[in-house]
């Protein structure tokens, strides 16, 4: 990991928080009105896809239908439910839009995901051990993990990872990973386990039974426009989130680091952990901003719309401590996760025989 | 068509499936609040049908609510709800007119008056627009016209006449024979609010006797006195209404102790407009938790989730350093400072993160 000094730690965090101050003094109508639109953009295509697919006897309706709908649960899940979780929009006072009551269209419950995600992850950042989203118990992605053959397949596990995402989210707070080693009980995760049939049945009747049936002499076209978009969900917000931490430069950390860690190595972290990749405004609102992760894991309740208008600045900070701000393209981006996920298959012995070539 | 999501206990279940949401009515907000602002389910719309002069620095705003709203009684206040700078702030105001005009025309008033650096007050003297939709909250409070006819004396001060308005209205309608004494304070004759009302209520309804004083201008004589009580015939007999700043009602508290008035035979609204704390307030107040029940004092040196951990509570929360909102929670009044920021907050109901926030002066939260 880049090393800085205390006092140059101190100032990295000066430089950083007189950014967040100035941007959350100014935090306010423009904020409203910017995520009132996407809400409202949300439902638009939601309502619209729903009402497309039972004319999906057309193709070019069933298309646009389950398009439609894809990017309304893409749009809900990234750049609502997830900014809104985070309380990203709390300081508006809309009880719609509370952090800690804001429920989302995915298998994952709020409760959940506020734990795992906005507590664990953003806390304990890329810290193997302590942060179940790296690799969420399934990858293998670094060497801190002892390599056994099972690793070799592990790019069915991302395939699967990625196809069935909002399930393997849903299911990330079980920790099964330790029930299969014996550390706990599914007795233990009683109260997890019944909260997430609640949802996941709930968004499995929706989707799958509820308006399938509702239109029923097409019910066949509309689940399978359904299917298509909570794919189309899948596949984008799992791809998004993987380029944000697994990228090859995104570094890692250990728990003994963790210990009287101050706000300026918290920072350090965060900055060092997380890769962007650029791209167009609506490549950036549909990733809900998770292409400014660098951002976002600095400042994880600022609106998140606020991140591409910063970037410049967090980047000149990063220049002016040596580090690197880890930016690139979504393509060479995704290629270096292709390649950790391959690399990190293989036995260490040839893993590292072939990163020396 | 909505109020299905509502009112069906059916529909309800199902519309929280399909919505992800526990009011799933109001999961169509957002366009239908672009289509006809009167139509959102989210909280009780009301237009803004016109704003008139009641008194130096104070407005009447003439409201008409969405038919589903339940009404109220003479005395009550309700919460209103706007949105200032994308935040959406709630206040609560007595209602200044009579249930009776509801009924027949479905609208209602308040009447407000600017507070010195109150953010609401001005907001909507100087924002709001006729025309506009607000949001409002059911009635509440106890402020009762009595169900037995009895004499009556109002011991009012400044706007604190806004609720005492709605119930002269409604026993001069319904012809109370009683006598009613009413003692309004103000500063001058510019501050007197529903001045027109009162004169035309003391014309056609005999019971009423309506004295101002006006303190800046008749002199100290002006001020609440024993004196003043004197002239109030068979007032051990009256039943007091009390609505005012607080120093004015505690002074008539204690000259009504004097006269031998019994403590039932006072109705008091203890409700005052929220004022911002002072800057230099001093950190440090009593915390109330209300969830729990549990009330502590606190110097000021240590943020609200360290304040209800020593207090055996064990709110929920995660990093306790400001960055997880696991620990956010509603603070129902009072001011807190932020400790990242060092910003303050208003002094209303509001989100706070307990980890990062230290009380300033007095603060209730939802523990
Ligand atoms: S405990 Fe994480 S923000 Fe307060």
């Amino acid at each position: 990991m880049q090393q800085l000094t205390n006092e140059q730690l101190d100032n990295l965090a000066r430089d950083l928080d007189a950014i967040r101050d100035e941007v959350m003094a100014d935090v306010g109508e423009r904020d409203a009105r910017y995520i009132r639109r996407v809400i409202r953009t949300h439902r638009a295509l939601e309502i619209g896809g729903r009402a497309m697919l039972p004319f999906g006897f057309l193709p070019p309706l069933f298309i646009a239908g389950t398009a439609s709908l894809g990017i309304a649960k893409i749009l809900e899940n990234m750049e609502i439910g997830h900014n809104v979780m985070h309380g990203q929009y709390d300081w508006m006072n809309d009880p719609s839009l509370h952090s800690q009551t804001y429920e989302w269209d995915t298998v994952c419950t709020g409760d959940s995901w506020r734990y795992t995600h906005n507590y664990e992850h953003h806390t304990y950042t890329n810290v193997i051990g302590k942060d179940r989203d790296y690799g969420y118990a399934v990858l293998r992605l670094s060497d801190d993990v002892k390599w056994h053959p099972g690793h070799l397949l592990q790019f069915i596990n991302f395939t699967l990872l990625s196809v069935f995402f909002q399930w393997g989210v849903g299911l990330h707070e079980l920790e099964t990973e330790r029930m299969r080693r014996g550390e706990i009980k599914l007795s233990d995760k009683r109260e997890v386990l019944r909260d997430l049939m609640r949802k996941g049945g709930r968004q499995a009747f929706k989707d799958y039974v509820f308006f399938p049936l509702l239109t029923f002499p097409v019910a066949p076209i509309v689940l399978a426009g359904n299917i298509g978009a909570n794919l189309i969900r899948n596949l984008w917000a799992s791809n998004v989130i993987f380029l944000g931490h697994f990228t090859e430069d995104a570094e890692t950390f250990s728990e003994d680091m963790l210990e009287g860690e101050s706000r300026g190595q918290w920072y350090l972290r965060q900055l060092t952990g997380s890769s962007n990749f650029t791209g167009n405004k609506w490549m950036h609102i549909l990733s809900g901003h998770l292409s400014h992760q660098i951002e976002h894991h600095v400042f994880p309740d600022m609106p998140a719309h606020r991140y591409r208008e910063i970037a410049p600045r967090v980047q000149k900070i990063c220049e002016k401590y040596g580090l690197h701000y880890n930016s690139a393209s979504f393509a060479s981006q995704y290629k270096t996760v292709l390649r950790k996920v391959f690399h990190y298959s293989l036995p260490d012995r040839i893993r590292t025989r072939l990163q020396a070539a | 068509m909505l109020s299905v999501f509502e009112n069906n206990s059916a529909m309800r279940w199902l519309g929280k499936q399909l919505f992800n949401r526990e009011d799933p009515a109001a999961f169509f907000d957002p366009i239908l609040s672009i289509i006809n602002p009167m139509m959102v389910r989210g909280l009780t719309p009301a237009r803004v049908e016109a704003i008139t002069h009641a008194a130096r620095d104070t407005k009447t705003f003439h409201l008409k609510p969405s038919p589903r709203w339940s009404g109220f009684r003479a005395g009550q206040h309700i919460n209103i709800n706007v949105e200032i700078d994308g935040v959406r702030c709630h206040r609560t105001f007595s209602l200044s007119s009579a249930p009776a005009q509801w009924e027949q025309d479905g609208t209602i008033t308040l009447t407000i008056k600017r507070l010195p650096g109150g953010k609401v007050t001005n907001w909507l003297h100087d924002r709001l627009e006729t025309g506009t939709v607000v949001g409002i909250s059911e009635a509440f409070g106890e402020f009762d016209i009595p169900n037995v006819e009895q004499p009556l004396l109002y011991l009012a001060g400044g706007s604190g006449v806004t609720p005492v308005l709605s119930h002269l209205v409604t026993l001069a309608d319904q012809d109370y024979r009683a006598p009613v004494t009413v003692l309004y304070y103000v500063r001058t004759q510019a501050d007197e609010i529903g001045a027109e009302t009162l004169r035309a209520l003391q014309a056609r309804w005999p019971a009423l006797t309506l004295v101002i004083h006006r303190t800046d201008e008749d002199g100290p004589s002006a001020l609440m006195n024993e004196a003043h009580l004197e002239q109030v015939p068979g007032i051990k007999a009256r039943h007091c209404f009390l609505c005012g700043p607080p120093g004015l009602m505690d002074l008539a508290q204690d000259l009504l102790g004097r006269f031998g008035i019994r403590e039932e035979q006072i109705s008091a609204t203890f409700f005052t407009a929220p004022t911002p704390v002072e800057v230099s307030e001093p950190l440090g107040g009593e915390v109330r938790f209300a969830g729990s029940d549990v009330t502590v004092e606190s110097e000021g040196d240590a943020p609200l989730l360290e304040i209800a951990e020593a207090a055996k509570l064990n709110p929920k929360h995660g990093c306790r350093m400001g960055i997880c909102h696991q620990c956010s929670c509603r603070k129902t009044s009072g001011t807190v400072v932020n400790r990242l920021t060092g910003k303050a907050s208003g002094p209303g109901e509001e989100t706070i993160q307990l980890c990062i926030s230290v009380p300033q002066g007095d603060v209730e939260v939802d523990v």
